[in-house]
């Protein structure tokens, strides 16, 4: 009797799991850096496999996610879903034939309803989409509140407004910018690409990224010029050496804690501000980066770029999950729980909404720029990769006084017209 | 008179009829080869094809990405040695760094060898303290030491503090073009010199000690000693330690890295990181590897200065 009942139990058991032993199962893989970030985007990405269960999504955490992945890939393996830091790596690897054009499946699930057009536009290489951009990034000003109060100071809008706020933030014993690179070197190019933006004028970059007129341009090599007086004088960080040997963790705590007043950096940072204010209890805020002219202008960058492989066996399923992840019903739940940077697609009022309004504003202003023709350009978005090296680490050697700003635009000159020559350069947003 | 008969050599045909020399080429060629193969395989794939892979690579204009390679020659050379500015500064900061690798840790190394080998009781507890940086990961070490020297919170800081000083040695080491290379050669030979100084002394510990008798009864001092008996008998070990700290100099990378990634403005750019990062930020996948095999001839290059001098009669 009981040999019976156990082989009753088995046989239910064995009738229950068939219908899912029967089905296929397709499994999209995606590789994923390790850390805080994948412990809180990661949960919510793997919602998708309650809305199709033929379709699932396996997220396999890997440190140096990009030098592996593009390793995997060239080899004839890695994951379905191939992630880039930019559109300029996709393009290496369209023309590498590594990852597959997508216009398809764009045509077939409608990702033209929801990415703004532009967007699409940046993973279009030699007409064809291969890349869905992500993480629409801009650069803002944050500064501490309770500083600016206590001091009776107001966010400059203007570069003079600024000088002058500079002057007094000094004269109080405070950092203007509370900054460094020890952590990420490549954020010299931040202010680089802002300098250009905001004194020189974002049309003035757009001529240049078109080759219509040189990085040798008076008004761009003047903001070279500013920038290092600039940094000559200590605004970042207290000084250059100083600047050089700051990391991470000073950047947020001495603008947290009231050390420094003011910090430009990018809309990837607002999780950082939140938890540093959020422990010393002092109020954080931001406004546009000041202008030459006071005009509020917003750089646009993208943090990654999304692509199928060309050797996945199952491209239809990954461009299911690309759709439903890029969706602005995920995108708006991934920005309202992680604050993670949105993809450029029309994400619902009633999300910015439950925001926090600091960070809904940021959005909304680079929304407003974007449609006003006040948008500019990060320049490792839009810039071709050697060009873009060369910007965040010759400009170093202007900083510690071994180039003048003018010979730095001529190196720039020089290997960016190599690239346009080449055709290596992203497509970059017409104006 | 004698005569002189000659034997006539034998043909492949007679050899393989002969019993003996089947027997020999079975024990002395054969056999040894079977156990070698594996080994000899393994090693051609890993080592000796992607090194020949790196050689085609270099002349090539190949991004990195994918297999869209073109032949390009010797430019990327030309482009190295004639065009490329930054080479030359790195260049010599390798140069740099290895004049400061083969003197700093060998005189640390065969001071603290010396003494060390005069302790007759604790000297384990001495060298187990002195030994215990090698056998940290570099990463956690420069961690460690990017904070001691951080301007603001680190070990200068803390004693301007006490001192009542304002950045006398709070000193943005790591940020300065002149303090840059070598503050991280500092930080490198933190790690580094412990190991030497065990090679040295276990070195040390096997001259016989009658030859420090002999010495002594010679009237030699201390000195004298160190000079015409420890140095003598720990030269193979020695020079060998030159031959590879040498080449080691060309292959500086993970400390770099890791605390300035060359910078400030190119103040610590050593070829391997150049290398890297044309490799991978650059997508100049194929001057890097021309970057990789003008490493491996410095290299070369030194391996045949140590061959020459051995060949003159050098005991190394």
């Amino acid at each position: 009797m009981k040999r019976l009942k156990i082989l009753f139990a088995i046989a239910v058991l064995v009738l229950a799991l068939a219908p899912v032993g029967a089905q296929d199962v397709t499994t999209v893989t995606m590789w994923f850096g390790e850390g805080s970030t994948l412990d809180c985007w990661g949960p919510l990405m793997l919602e998708f496999n309650e809305v199709d269960p033929s379709v699932q999504l396996e997220i396999v955490p890997q440190a140096d996610t990009w030098n592996v992945t593009r390793t995997a890939v060239a080899g004839g393996g890695g994951p379905d879903i191939v992630r880039t830091p930019g559109p300029s790596f996709v393009y290496e690897m369209a023309q590498a034939g590594l990852i597959l054009p997508m216009d398809a499946f764009a045509d077939e699930m409608g990702w033209g309803d929801f990415f703004f057009d532009w967007a699409l536009d940046l993973g279009l290489v030699d007409g064809q989409l291969y890349s869905l951009s992500d993480e629409l990034e801009t650069l803002v000003m944050y500064y501490n509140v309770d500083v600016f109060e206590a001091n009776g100071w107001t966010p400059p809008d203007t570069m003079e407004e600024l000088n002058a706020l500079a002057e007094e933030v000094e004269a109080a014993g405070l950092t203007v910018f509370s900054h460094g690179n020890a952590s990420w070197r490549p954020t010299n190019e931040h202010f680089v690409g802002e300098y250009w933006t905001q004194v020189a004028g974002p049309h003035k970059v757009y001529q240049a990224l078109s080759g219509e007129i040189p990085w040798t341009d008076e008004s761009l090599v003047e903001a070279i010029e500013l920038l290092d007086a600039h940094m000559q004088a200590g605004w970042y960080g207290g000084g250059v050496d100083l600047y050089f040997t700051n990391d991470g963790v000073y950047r947020r705590t001495s603008l947290a804690e009231g050390s420094a007043a003011m910090n430009i950096e990018g809309s990837w940072a607002i999780r950082g501000t939140v938890d540093y204010f959020g422990e010393s209890g002092q109020t954080w805020d931001w406004a546009p980066v000041p202008s030459h002219d006071g005009t509020d202008y917003f750089t646009i960058g993208m943090g990654n770029t999304s692509s199928i492989n060309a050797n996945s066996p199952h491209p239809e399923a990954a461009a299911q999950f690309l759709t439903w992840y890029f969706s602005p019903a995920t995108q708006g739940k991934m920005l309202t729980n992680c604050l993670k940077g949105p993809a450029p697609v029309a994400i619902g009022e009633d999300v910015l909404g439950a925001l926090d309004p600091r960070i809904a504003r940021i959005y909304a202003a680079l929304s407003d720029a974007s449609a006003n023709d006040r948008y500019g350009y990060t320049t490792w978005t839009f810039w071709p990769p050697k060009s873009d090296v060369y910007i965040y680490e010759e400009i170093e050697r202007v900083w510690t006084g071994e180039i003048t700003a003018m010979e730095y635009s001529e190196g720039l000159q020089e290997l960016f017209a190599e690239e346009l020559a080449a055709g290596d350069i992203p497509p970059i947003p017409t104006r | 008179m004698a005569v002189l008969t000659q034997k006539k050599p034998m043909t492949i045909a007679e050899k393989f009829n002969d019993e003996s020399w089947r027997r020999k080429f079975l024990n002395n060629v054969l056999i040894p080869w079977i156990f070698i193969a594996p080994l000899l395989i393994i090693h051609l794939y890993v080592v000796a094809v992607p090194a020949v892979q790196g050689i085609y690579m270099s002349l090539t204009d190949w991004k990195g990405v994918g297999m869209n390679v073109n032949f390009v020659g010797l430019e990327n050379y030309r482009e190295l040695f004639f065009e490329d500015e930054t080479f030359g500064k790195a260049l010599s900061n390798n140069i740099l760094w290895m004049a400061f690798f083969l003197t700093v840790p060998f005189i640390l190394a065969l001071f603290c060898a010396t003494m060390l080998s005069q302790v007759r009781r604790g000297g384990m507890i001495y060298r187990s303290i002195l030994f215990v940086p090698y056998v940290l990961a570099s990463v956690v070490t420069a961690t460690i030491w990017k904070n001691l020297l951080n301007p603001q919170r680190g070990v200068g800081a803390a004693v301007d503090n006490i001192l009542g000083l304002e950045g006398v040695f709070g000193v943005a080491y790591l940020g300065r073009t002149e303090t840059a290379l070598m503050s991280i050669a500092f930080i490198d030979n933190w790690q580094f010199w412990g190991f030497l100084m065990i090679l040295f002394l276990a070195a040390m510990q096997s001259i016989p000690p009658v030859l420090y008798d002999a010495a002594k009864i010679d009237g030699a001092n201390r000195w004298q000693e160190f000079r015409h008996v420890t140095l003598p008998g720990i030269r193979p070990i020695l020079v060998f330690m030159f031959m590879m700290v040498a080449i080691f100099s060309f292959l500086a990378f993970d400390y770099i890295f890791l605390l300035t990634q060359g910078g400030p403005g190119g103040a610590s750019e050593v070829i391997a990181t150049q290398l890297y990062k044309n490799a991978f930020f650059r997508f100049q996948a194929g001057y890097g590897a021309a970057q990789g095999v003008v490493i491996s001839i410095f290299a070369g290059f030194i391996i045949l200065i140590f061959v020459t001098v051995k060949r003159r009669g050098w005991d190394i």
